[in-house]
């Protein structure tokens, strides 16, 4: 009997010192900059710092303009990587077989290579606006220090991951599915919306939640191609930190963790959901 | 039921793998820092280490010192840590502090690098008796300094000054401005040929907005971090706003783009004529080619402020003389010349010691108009204010 407990205890004393890590470096920080946040740089306890990015209209205007960005980026790289998997799995002819092989390549750029390689490229003195120059006209894309540059280096960075999300999605479906559909007459427009797309619509919530959540807290892009206002949070919460305003930043961060947590219970809820199912098939 | 228990049995073994490796990876972690934390070499000489940060130039130079500073005595062994900006700028003040706060002892943190004005700050967070009082008297060659720290000289010892200048494109400005009067004057002449970067993320446009508001005041404030001083900034911030329009644009909004390098980019590429940059910055590019060689630098007249870099010695550290003996190579004329060489630092010892060679690269700088900006904590708020004063300007 003992010699039972002791085995069914061993593993767990065996993940003990990764859990204390855990503990210690993980869960501990989290604690105490969340009771950092209700702190007040004046002394004693409240909700200002929250109040404070709510309500100055500066602050305010950061969150919005980062969801705006982050939302234009979730829709535009899901949108075009769905349809971007979906030709790399029902298209077999050359080209869709070269984009299978290359579409990985920009996640093996280091970040901070790509974005400036992005910048030379589309800057208004880049190379579009050299070659556009060699032409005769002064091409200037003014894609550089606004939320479109941003939006760009977005995509870049997304749409590979997101379909390879989706492309593994979309294998699972059998061929001989849609041949059966195509078969009893269903035009191409009707697979995609009847059968392509409920098949597969909750990969395409996972893949939103993870671009959306490696996006609100992007740092590296608008630091080095947004302007200086409005910022997005990660940058602002930089500005906060390096002014000495810990609190503040604390609370930032917490509120910035809130909406990826928002973004996971979509994730949760998408998944609980495929077990209901598998349950009622099982 | 067979296929429960694989799956059962898997689990085991992934459970068991993550735990063993874990453990694998927390004694390797105790055993480099016990070979870490060991401030003696194997060669018997005991070991300053030596803690800097910043742009890659900074490196360069203190790796030249250190390897000159152990072939001259053969008392002690200096080691170098350095921190790259942008990989965690902040990460000296903060580990320093930390290790401080954590109550250590005996560290390795014998000499750190910082900012003139940084001073207070790690004052302010790590304790009156965060650095070591300096003994002058260990520092013979503290006689030939010819620059002050403005914060705390009796914590700190500067070694090298760095200053922002006007730096302009000699193609299109054949004649750059002299005076600030001037400058205020050209920007307005030449919309959107101007730029300087948020003074908040680096100092060469934190010097335009300083000198722009305080060339209104007494140059005395220039030097304090008196609060009193705010009420005195509503003139600048008025130039401030009325030089705004003028300002670079990128699709039709003005933009301050972020960090010294972001307005010498736009420099370097000609989308602007002229910008305010750190002189060792605009130098060490110019030498590398990286800037075109149509890019000059002119120091105009009240000049741009600049600062001294200082070093320190952290109460913690665990070999004060050996630190001692470093800061005391760090005034020789040999030091300073590699300062000077490797990247344009300005010299703060008497120039007649120095390799006349050498001086000449900063000639330009007009060191005599040396500007001492250093506003300690105010300057944090001055940038503050900026922000939402001016940085939220359509």
């Amino acid at each position: 009997m003992r010699q039972k407990t002791l085995g069914k205890l061993f593993p767990y004393l065996l993940i003990l010192p990764s859990l204390i890590i855990l503990a210690g470096v993980v869960f501990y920080p989290i604690a105490a900059s969340l009771l950092r946040s209700f702190q007040l740089e004046e002394g004693g306890w409240g909700l200002d710092n929250y109040i404070y990015f709510f309500t100055d209209p500066i602050q305010r205007r950061n969150i919005l303009y980062t969801l705006q960005i982050v939302i234009v980026t979730v829709v535009l790289a899901i949108g075009i990587s769905y349809f971007l998997a979906i030709y790399l799995r029902f298209s077999n002819s050359w080209a869709s077989r070269m984009i299978g092989r290359l579409y990985l390549l920009p996640r093996f750029i280091p970040g901070l290579v790509a974005v400036n390689g992005m910048i030379t490229v589309i800057r208004d003195s880049g190379l579009i606006n050299r070659i556009s120059r060699l032409l005769g006209m002064n091409l200037q894309l003014g894609l550089m220090y606004n939320g479109k540059g941003i939006v760009l280096m977005n995509l870049w960075f997304n749409i590979p991951f997101a379909t390879m999300l989706m492309a593994a999605a979309l294998s699972k479906i059998p061929d001989s599915t849609i041949e059966a559909a195509r078969d009893a007459g269903a035009e191409r427009f009707r697979i995609l919306r009847q059968m392509i797309l409920p098949l597969t619509y909750r990969d395409l919530f996972v893949a939103a939640t993870f671009v959306f959540m490696s996006n609100i807290s992007s740092f590296t892009t608008p630091y080095l191609m947004d302007g200086n206002n409005p910022q997005m949070m990660g940058i602002s919460l930089y500005t906060q930190f390096n002014n000495g305003h810990y609190e503040k930043a604390a609370a930032l961060s917490v509120i910035m963790f809130l909406f990826s947590v928002l973004s996971a219970a979509v994730y949760v809820y998408t998944n609980m959901k495929e077990n209901e199912w598998e349950k009622g098939n099982g | 039921m067979k296929n429960c228990k694989i799956v059962s049995c898997g689990k085991k073994t992934a459970v068991m793998a993550l735990a063993v490796s874990v453990g694998a990876m927390l004694m390797t972690g105790c055993s480099t820092s016990a070979s870490a934390s060991g401030s003696t070499a194997s060669a018997g000489k005991p070991v300053v280490t030596v803690w800097a940060g910043g742009s890659d130039n900074v490196r360069v130079q203190f790796e030249k010192q250190i390897q000159q500073f152990n072939a001259s005595q053969d008392q002690y062994t200096a080691e170098l840590q350095f921190i790259t900006s942008g990989t965690g700028a902040q990460g000296l003040f903060e580990r320093v502090v930390a290790a401080k706060k954590a109550g250590q002892t005996d560290t390795d943190y014998d000499v750190i690098e910082l900012g003139g004005d940084e001073v207070t700050k790690y004052v302010d967070e790590g304790g009156e008796d965060f650095f070591v009082p300096l003994d002058k008297s260990k520092i013979p060659n503290i006689d030939t300094l010819q620059v002050e720290s403005t914060f705390r000289n009796d914590l700190v010892m500067p070694y090298r000054g760095t200053t922002v200048v006007l730096a302009y494109n000699s193609e299109t400005v054949e004649n750059p401005p002299e005076t600030a009067e001037e400058l205020y004057q050209w920007i307005k002449e030449h919309p959107g040929r101007f730029a300087y970067n948020t003074p908040s993320s680096g100092g060469a446009g934190g010097s335009f907005v300083t000198t722009s508001i305080y060339n209104f005041m007494d140059e005395s404030a220039l030097t304090s971090s008196d609060p009193a001083n705010k009420e005195q900034w509503g003139q600048g911030f008025e130039l401030l706003k009325e030089l705004h329009p003028y300002m670079y644009k990128s699709s039709g909004k003005v933009v301050y783009p972020n960090k010294n390098q972001g307005t010498l980019d736009l420099l370097a590429n000609k989308e602007v004529d002229m910008i305010p940059a750190w002189a060792d910055m605009a130098i060490t590019q110019m030498k590398q080619g990286t800037l075109p060689e149509s890019i000059k630098i002119t120091q105009i007249d009240p000049s741009f402020t600049g600062s001294p870099v200082v070093l320190g010695i952290p109460s913690i550290g665990s070999d004060q003389d050996g630190a001692y003996a470093f800061l005391n190579y760090m005034l020789t004329p040999e030091a300073q010349n590699i300062a000077l060489d490797s990247m344009a630092a300005i010299p703060v010892i008497d120039f007649g010691l120095l390799d006349q060679e050498l001086t000449k690269t900063i000639e330009d700088l007009k060191i005599e108009e040396f500007r001492i900006g250093s506003l300690g904590n105010l300057g944090t708020e001055l940038y503050e204010e900026w922000d939402s004063q001016i940085g939220t300007l359509e």
